[in-house]
């Protein structure tokens, strides 16, 4: 009986010895299963994505630490540190076809230049996580290698590429089924105006002003004004009256310079054509405005266009046209500027009629079909726009969430 | 009676910019004291996201104004930085117009040393680059690519005030004080695709345009004209220019409603007549 | 001849176009260095763009001096105020500012260009009042609703406005400040969103023009 006795007690001794050593020091930690650590897809290879599984203890009073090394041993860096039931799938923002956003698990994209400086992609690192409770590390996962990569498809843009693809399409087939007649255009009475002011420039025999704005060549507008330069340059050539075209840039500037003695070339006036019709005068914003003011002011043209990319300058330019009694023709698609030039000029082309002149003046059968592709992009917007409202408030409404998040998804740009 | 009428429609502009000369002048030679009453919904939340930043987060400021648009845009510049330098920030400083490198100058010579700041540690300056969208695009990935050095010609990378600043994900915040579409740039190149916060400053007139990008929080707050600046100040509690520039914006706005008042007024009698 | 000035131009067009297009799709370092590499080049294109546009400059100035044509005076000025920034840049390496001292270049940007700019932006508050003055006369009754809109827009936007606003309308209970935030939330917003969504598309348009070489006015005749 007393063997017996000293029996059990040593059992007990030697089982509960660890227990009982532990419970006086610190419990040792627990594992963090299902931890993993890949390359974060549709990057550049700058950063990794770690994932575990969201757990029963995950709570707001504890959080989670990740910790990254560059090193075969230890070297283990702080990455971030964040309560324990934020981060999950849903946080990570990637459309549906791209990316499970489910709450199951957690999430964190780690940025590698964050982390560790100026590192390349394919650099084998680790990382591991642990679950802090009270300042004490309650659980943590086993360290993962992983190594970043450099992706070849923003897959999270298939969206916006599938829309690009279809107005190529849509414009390819404008432009090879492109008509010499049939193809309305709205009247355009600023462009209608053209052949008034031009002349009116001849029979007073006063220049004309072209002024382009103070847009670069990367500007859309200062683009279609180099367009609709090239027609009323071709006119001006016709009509043998002068004109003339001060820039803000310098590179705008050399363009002009071809596409005027092109026009000239074409109206076979190629004898009238002169190089300074183009001329620099600054890139400083006011100081071109102040000189284009001051030319006006002394050489009182007979009309002024002023198309293209504006700003503050617009009205500085446009008052002074109007009081030297110039006929003016404005266009810009900077809305901010298009009140000064409605009061002040005769005729103004609002945003996309700016855009839109190249092709009413040129009549070109395939600048005039590529205008189709634009008016099909204004409708996709505009049905996206009444559908998406209708569906979205419906989906919220019967809160059908995964449909909603699908129609938002669709259409956001990534 | 209604040839004497018109005749206020055809009226020598040139009078009514004497009035307004007037209207602008006295209350800048003798101050009247008119209260700013309210603050914008924008301007409390672009001093709102600055003052939401942690001690020692970096602040990239990008002062893209010249002399031409100062008297709005200066003060908004010199009560953000003050700000800024009040919360403990770190700022760099980049340009894109080249007129405003002296404006550059003028605030530094003067505000650091009211809050003890010391240049490389608490700020620094780069040089002007030509080419904003370009050089935007490059400094997300990697910073020291495109400003290796500061304004003077030395290196920065080691400078204290950049230390962890490798490209756009290191910094807190982005604000651009502009007259130019510069600010349209930082929301679209470098706002949206690296997902920084862009906070902006603006003139008056081209305020209205930036609504939709507020709306869509792309612009995280918007301070608009003097009467932004002069809010900021408020908000920032160091009244500067645009506080005292108030009296001539209020008399100016009431000089306007009086001239369209007027024509109505004699338009209506005309057509009466 | 043609192939070197037509076709060679347009496929450089075609193909660093359809390049930097793809670049937006492929996150691969790759495309990143391209990207950064274009955006280099261009800089350096700009930088002698601009010494393009001065000799463009100095060389029309020039002919105005010689041919004394009219306001040849003021294209002195033009090499005047050249020499007033340049000399002192070239002098002080470009600084304003050498230990806490303003330069000759600082001064000429703080006295002069200063002013100048200053000028010709404060001339633009002068034209917007006497614009003012002309068009908000109603008219019709698209002129009334702009009437009314500027009329609170103009009121609310400064402090005396607003304490007007309150003395007279107060008793509506409603602030001018919201009016003006419901004019430019909504019906201001609404239009700026319809105009630039056209703009986008129009721009996406325009480029395909450009790169695919429909629209190659630009490269100058054959």
């Amino acid at each position: 009986m007393t063997k017996n006795k000293i029996k059990a007690l040593i059992i007990l001794l030697l089982t509960a010895g660890p227990v009982l050593a532990v419970a006086g020091g610190k419990a040792a930690p627990g594992t963090i299963d299902g931890f993993t650590a890949v390359d974060m897809p549709y990057d550049a290879g700058a950063s990794v994505l770690l994932k575990w599984p969201v757990g029963p203890s995950d709570s707001a009073d504890a959080s989670y630490v990740v910790y990254g090394s560059s090193l075969a041993e230890g070297g283990w860096r702080k990455g971030e540190e964040f309560v324990a039931t934020a981060k999950t799938c849903k946080d990570i923002n990637l459309p549906f076809w791209a990316w499970d956003s489910g709450e199951a698990q957690h999430a964190l994209k780690v940025e590698l230049n964050t982390l560790f400086g100026d590192i390349p992609p394919g650099t084998p690192l680790k990382f591991k996580a642990q679950l802090l409770r009270k300042g004490s590390v309650e659980a943590e996962s086993p360290a993962v290698d992983a190594a970043s990569k450099s992706n070849w498809f923003r897959l999270d843009r298939l969206n916006n590429l599938l829309f690009l693809l279809v107005m190529i399409v849509i414009f390819f087939w404008a432009v090879s089924h492109a008509k010499r007649k049939g193809l309305f255009i709205r009247r355009i009475a600023g462009l209608d105006a053209i052949d008034e002011a031009i002349g009116r420039a001849t029979e007073m025999g006063k220049p004309i002003f072209y002024v382009p704005g103070i847009g670069t060549m990367s500007s859309i507008s200062t683009i279609a004004s180099a367009f609709i330069l090239g027609e009323v340059s071709k006119k001006v050539a016709q009509y043998d009256s002068d004109i003339k075209i001060p820039h803000y840039d310098p590179i705008v500037m050399t363009v002009c310079k071809e596409i005027v003695k092109q026009s000239y070339l074409e109206a076979g006036r190629p004898d009238s054509y002169r190089e300074d019709m183009n001329f620099f005068v600054s890139a400083d914003q006011f100081s071109y405005a102040a000189s284009v003011d001051g030319m006006i002011s002394r050489e009182k043209p007979a009309a002024c266009f002023f198309m293209g990319y504006f700003m503050a300058e617009s009205l500085l330019l446009a008052e002074v046209g109007a009081a030297s009694g110039a006929i003016q023709i404005a266009g810009t698609d900077i809305e901010s500027q298009l009140p000064f030039f409605f009061t002040a000029c005769d005729y103004t082309l609002i945003g996309e009629e700016l855009y839109a002149a190249g092709a009413y003046l040129s009549k070109e059968p395939m600048l005039v079909s590529a205008l189709k592709v634009q008016d099909f992009g204004k409708l996709v917007v505009m049905a996206s726009v009444s559908l998406g409202i209708v569906l979205v408030s419906l989906g919220t409404k019967l809160h059908w969430d995964f449909f909603v998040r699908v129609i938002l998804n669709l259409f956001k740009a990534y | 009676m209604k040839e004497t009428l018109q005749k206020f429609f055809k009226m020598d502009r040139r009078w009514i910019f004497l009035v307004l000369a007037v209207v602008l002048f006295v209350p800048i030679m003798r101050p009247l004291g008119l209260p700013n009453k309210t603050i914008s919904r924008d301007a409390r939340n672009a001093f709102d996201y600055v003052d939401a930043l942690k001690p020692g987060a970096f602040l990239l400021l990008s002062l893209d104004y010249d002399p031409s648009t100062r008297p709005e845009l200066h003060p908004q510049a010199v009560a953000v930085i003050r700000h800024a330098f009040k919360k403990n920030l770190r700022i760099g400083v980049v340009t894109y117009i080249a007129g405003s490198t002296g404006l550059i100058e003028q605030i530094f010579e003067t505000v650091p040393k009211d809050y003890g700041k010391v240049y490389g540690t608490d700020y620094v300056i780069f040089p002007y680059m030509a080419n904003a969208a370009a050089v935007m695009t490059q400094m997300s990935s990697d910073f020291y690519g495109i400003y290796d050095k500061e304004r003077n010609g030395k290196p920065v990378r080691d400078m204290p005030v950049m230390q962890g600043i490798k490209n756009y994900r290191d910094m807190a915040l982005v604000v651009n004080i502009t007259g130019t579409s510069i600010l349209d740039w930082w929301v679209a190149f470098v706002g949206d695709k690296y997902n920084v916060p862009v906070v902006g400053g603006c003139t008056a007139i081209s305020q209205p345009g930036y609504g939709p990008y507020l709306q869509t929080k792309q612009l995280k707050g918007l301070i608009g004209g003097m009467k932004g600046a002069a809010e900021y100040e408020s908000l920032v509690k160091e009244p500067g220019k645009g506080t005292s520039g108030i009296d001539a914006l209020n008399l100016a706005h009431l000089l306007v409603l009086a001239l369209i008042l007027t024509s109505n007024i004699i338009l209506l009698i005309i057509k009466h007549l | 001849m043609k192939f070197i000035k037509k076709q060679i131009p347009l496929a450089i067009v075609m193909v660093t176009g359809l390049l930097m297009v793809a670049s937006y799709y492929i996150p691969h370092k790759y495309s990143v260095d391209y990207v950064e590499l274009m955006n280099k080049w261009e800089n350096i294109v700009s930088a002698f763009a601009f010494l393009l546009g001065l000799v463009s400059l100095f060389y029309s100035h020039y002919g105005k001096i010689k041919r004394k044509a009219d306001g040849w005076g003021y294209s002195l000025f033009v090499y005047i105020g050249f020499l007033a920034m340049v000399v002192p840049a070239m002098m002080t390496d470009g600084r304003q500012m050498v230990d806490g001292q303003v330069t000759s270049l600082g001064w000429s940007f703080r006295y002069i260009y200063n002013a100048l700019s200053s000028t010709m932006f404060a001339v633009l508050a002068f034209y917007i009042v006497s614009t003012a003055y002309r068009s908000f006369r109603i008219k019709s009754r698209q002129a009334f609703v702009l009437f009314v809109a500027a009329f609170v827009l103009i009121l609310g936007k400064v402090p005396l406005g607003q304490m007007i606003w309150d003395s007279l309308l107060g008793w509506t209970g409603q602030g001018v400040a919201d009016i003006i935030e419901w004019i430019m939330q909504v019906p201001a917003v609404a239009g700026k969103r319809g105009i630039m969504i056209g703009i986008a598309i129009g721009a996406i348009v325009t480029s395909l023009k450009i790169i695919f070489g429909i629209e190659k006015q630009y490269m100058g005749k054959d």
